[in-house]
């Protein structure tokens, strides 16, 4: 529990109770809830006229039709269902990086965003790749407010470790998932084949939101002399020779690949939001994600 | 192209591997764990397909750190390119500065040119070794004496000017140069000089010799003679002779200038227009204006020599010149002093001889009074010994020969065959230099002392034949012109370097001397005679001699650059001097001297330190670059 209150701040969690997720289109739920579904079901909200077939629910006949036409009707009205939040954290040993930590970050974002979900009756779904945060590294859907402590509970025991092979870890999650609905990735997108994740999470409609999390001296490292880096994630090492130089060509290629990673996403319909871990989570939650049209 | 230490090189093969090695284990590079080293990556691959090269930079300090070491190797191993020049440690350079090195065949002149090589020579003098310079032609000097700086050395180098009169002769400087060279090991004697040169008879010196000939031309033509005498009456007659040394015909155009008053007043008198086969000459005989003061000869056009296509001649003063003869009967001698002009001889029996004039000369013929007369001496067959010379005893038929070199006493004579009978062993006579040698003593010196004129005939001429033979008018001219200054045709006529002596008599108090730059001098006779030193330059001399500040007497002397000698200006190849070693000292083929290029290359070797420097700096230069330019923006803003 105090490894939750150390991630999660309750006074903190408290202020965004008067957030909520915005879906960009109706999307369907498992069950009853608060937000418009594709689906026709019981709600207020007229939605339609359809033919009676044998098998209909009876119930759902609109008399008043029938007594002007004689032909039996249907009244079909909106359904309102639940969605359901997939949180994707990248848990490889390369987020457990920087100060402020990636990993801490990253878990408090997907928190946060899981907290306000349930917090609008909304089911989440939360996938930890790589790292060691237990068996499977699935917390099993929540959903309700009920669902905020085994969440905030699955979250903090997340640890980083090995190699995330975010798109083995996109792919399964694409297939198993349930039902699909907006969708988090919190990632350092560290990794060559960042491409092919985003394109298999794509295979199935989620509305999908990449938080692409760097730390500080990912941005602009010290380094200078003759150096050997090391991968932490047991990649390839590098040999360089830093100086101004190297560091502003390192600067350069940095922006090319995020510009690269940023016109993906704005070509298929993904929301990219980058954060350096800088960015107080207060500012990310209660501006940034609201300006990019996450929350309200 | 050599080295003069190439096991340096050898150190290269231990050096330069230890040095990769050393780099290699240095290059252990500094392991840093990064998050991910994806973009690393990426900026590595984009570096190497940008510029294949790059690779090479990574290694870009060893490769500096690796020429700067075999730079420095090279520079130890002391490469080197043999040039024409000198090997040894103790260098003696012996330049020539006689008239003949103003020659102009090579560019700018010969004494430039061999100072030019001088210079080179002392540049390859090696580190720590030593060089005197010695500079012949007229007087010796030695502007620097065994030392090694070599500042000095060019300093005095530079210092060495054309000398205008007086011979070649280099027996002095070598004599010099054998002393030095035999004191040091690893000696080296230069000679740089065109050759006309007089050297000792199979002179041998000790170490090695090298001698640098300078020169390439020997088209020359001189005024060998310009004189103004006496003639008719009101008439004075020009004579003058141009010579051709070169080895071709030459055409040249002498113009005659007359003036009647100074310097400033030339005016054209005749132009005449010579072509002179080689090795011949050429007169012109005029006959001009008594009036005439000055003459100034010149040729037009040019040659390889131009210093002597000028000449001056004076008129000659008519004042008489009174001569005192002591003998007891010497009937050659009173007809050829009887045939000089302005000459007036009183002569005197030796038993009668108590003299009451002063005159300039006194001739002494086997009679030496005691004391010996004042003035000017010509001393002829001496009975005794005296304070200048010492008579020892006797010279049995004695071979007559003119001494070497440029003998003014010996202008326009060839001797022949002269016999002598017997003439006196003269010895203990420093002051004087011999005119007339022979193989056991001198027959004639002449020289000054006490600021006198001395000249000593050492034989009787009733024992020789050389009063029969036309030479003997001609020398007692020279030696009468010698002894009185200003009684023969060329009286005025001095050879440059050579004291003037005039005498005052008794009433001048000062002389007043106008140079041909235009300089003037007061100058205080001593002995009643004054003496001209400085009579280097060419041209025109004006003595005044001032009694109470009133001109009482001007004369003019000219100084002729003309020299029998130095007129020849062929140069010689072949230098008659031998090595201690054996072999006559000739042009070199085999050149042995070195032009090292360890500097430049040690230079070379410092720039690429610096650069290598600044490679591996790199980074905190460009920071200080950017903060300076920050500074500068900050300031502006």
């Amino acid at each position: 529990m105090s490894e939750v209150a150390d991630l999660f701040d309750p006074a903190f969690l408290r202020t965004l109770d008067r957030l909520t997720l915005i879906t960009r289109r109706p999307l369907a739920g498992v069950m009853q809830g608060e937000r418009r579904s594709p689906r026709r079901g019981a709600s207020v909200e007229f939605a339609d006229y359809k033919p009676y077939v044998p098998g209909d629910d009876f119930r759902q006949i609109d008399w008043n039709l029938y007594a002007r036409l004689e032909r039996f009707f249907l009244k079909l009205f909106v359904a309102e269902e639940e969605v359901t939040l997939h949180l994707l954290v990248d848990a490889s040993a390369s987020m457990d990086w920087g100060h402020p930590n990636k990993l801490r970050y990253a878990l408090r974002a997907a928190g946060s965003l899981g907290y306000i979900a349930l917090a609008s009756l909304d089911r989440v779904a939360v996938q930890a790749f790589g790292g060691a945060a237990g068996a499977a590294g699935r917390q099993r859907p929540v959903r309700g407010r009920a669902g905020a402590l085994p969440l905030l509970n699955f979250l903090s025991r997340v640890r980083a470790a090995g190699s995330a092979a975010l798109l083995e870890s996109c792919r399964r999650y694409a297939q198993t998932a349930g039902v699909v609905g907006p969708l988090l990735l919190c990632s350092d997108l560290l990794d060559e084949r960042w491409r092919e994740a985003l394109a298999a999470l794509r295979r199935r409609p989620f509305e999908i939101t990449v938080l692409h999390i760097l730390s500080p001296d990912e941005l602009a490292p010290a380094f200078e002399g003759d150096l050997r880096l090391v991968d932490i994630e047991g990649g390839e090492p590098v040999e360089v020779s830093a100086d101004v130089d190297l560091l502003e060509r390192y600067q350069e290629r940095l922006a090319g690949w995020r510009s690269e990673i940023e016109t993906y996403c704005a070509g298929h319909d993904i929301n990219y939001i980058f954060v350096p871990t800088t960015i107080p989570l207060e500012e990310l939650l209660l501006d940034i994600l609201q300006r990019r049209g996450v929350l309200r | 192209m050599g080295l003069i230490n190439p096991w340096f090189l050898a150190l290269a093969a231990i050096i330069l591997p230890s040095i990769i090695v050393l780099y290699m284990l240095r290059l252990r590079r500094e392991e840093r764990t990064v998050s991910s080293t994806l973009l690393w990556r990426m900026l590595v691959r984009d570096v190497e397909a940008n510029t294949p090269w790059q690779r090479l930079r990574r290694n870009l300090l060893l490769l500096l750190q690796l020429l700067i070491a075999l730079l420095l190797l090279l520079a130890l191993a002391r490469p080197f390119i043999k040039t024409q020049g000198i090997g040894g440690r103790n260098l003696i350079l012996i330049v020539d500065r006689s008239a003949s090195m103003g020659a102009v065949d090579v560019s700018p002149s010969r004494l430039e040119a061999a100072k030019a090589q001088a210079l080179q020579l002392i540049e390859q003098l090696q580190d720590g070794g030593r060089a005197t310079v010695i500079a012949f032609g007229g007087k010796m000097e030695v502007p620097a004496a065994a030392t090694s700086d070599r500042r000095e050395l060019k300093r005095a180098v530079q210092s060495i000017e054309l000398w205008h009169g007086g011979d070649s002769d280099m027996s002095q400087a070598l004599s010099l140069a054998g002393a030095l060279a035999a004191r040091s090991p690893e000696s080296e004697i230069a000679i740089l000089s065109d050759g006309e040169v007089t050297v000792p008879v199979s002179v041998t010196l000790p170490g090695t010799i090298r001698y640098f000939p300078v020169g390439s031309g020997n088209n020359n033509q001189a005024i060998a003679a310009l004189t103004l005498e006496a003639g008719g009456p009101g008439t004075q007659t020009l004579f003058a002779r141009v010579l051709n040394e070169g080895q071709r015909e030459a055409t040249r155009r002498l113009v005659i200038e007359v003036s009647f008053g100074g310097e400033a007043d030339f005016q054209l008198f005749n132009v005449y227009d010579l072509s002179i086969l080689p090795g011949q000459d050429q007169t012109v005989t005029a006959e001009v204006s008594g009036e005439v003061r000055l003459v100034r000869a010149r040729l037009e056009g040019s040659d390889d020599l131009p210093v002597d296509d000028l000449a001056w001649a004076v008129q000659a003063s008519s004042d008489p010149i009174p001569v005192r003869f002591v003998t007891p009967g010497n009937r050659f001698m009173a007809v050829a002093l009887s045939l000089l002009p302005r000459v007036q001889v009183t002569a005197y029996l030796t038993e009668t001889a108590t003299f009451t004039d002063t005159p300039v000369l006194t001739i002494l013929d086997e009679f030496m009074p005691d004391p010996l007369p004042a003035g000017n001496l010509l001393i002829i067959d001496p009975p005794r010994s005296t304070p200048y010379f010492s008579v020892t005893g006797e010279l049995n038929r004695p071979l007559p020969r003119p001494v070497a070199g440029d003998e003014p006493i010996l202008r326009h004579i060839e001797l022949g065959e002269i016999n002598i009978l017997r003439a006196a062993q003269l010895q203990n006579a420093p002051w004087a230099h011999t005119v007339i040698d022979s193989d056991a003593g001198p027959l004639l010196i002449a020289g000054e002392i006490d600021g006198r004129r001395i000249a000593v005939l050492t034989f009787d001429l009733h024992e020789s034949d050389l009063p029969l033979s036309p030479a003997f008018p001609l020398l007692i001219s020279n030696l009468i012109g010698y002894l009185a200054p200003g009684s023969g045709g060329e009286a005025a006529q001095i050879r440059p370097g050579e004291p003037l002596s005039i005498p005052t008599g008794d009433l001048a108090t000062a002389a007043r001397v106008t140079y041909p730059n235009g300089d003037e001098e007061m100058i205080e006779p001593d002995d009643g005679v004054v003496v001209v030193a400085a009579t280097q330059q060419i041209g025109i001399y004006q003595v005044e001699l001032l009694q109470d500040g009133e001109v009482i007497r001007s004369i003019n002397y000219v100084a002729n650059p003309y020299s029998e000698s130095e007129a020849h200006i062929t140069p010689i190849t072949v230098l008659p001097i031998r090595e201690a070693g054996g072999g006559i000292v000739g042009r070199e083929i085999d050149k042995e001297g070195r032009d090292e290029w360890w500097r430049p290359l040690a230079l070379v070797a410092l720039l690429v330190l610096i650069v290598e420097w600044l490679v591996a700096h790199r980074g905190g230069v460009a920071r200080l670059r950017r903060r300076v330019s920050g500074l500068g923006s900050r300031v502006s803003n």
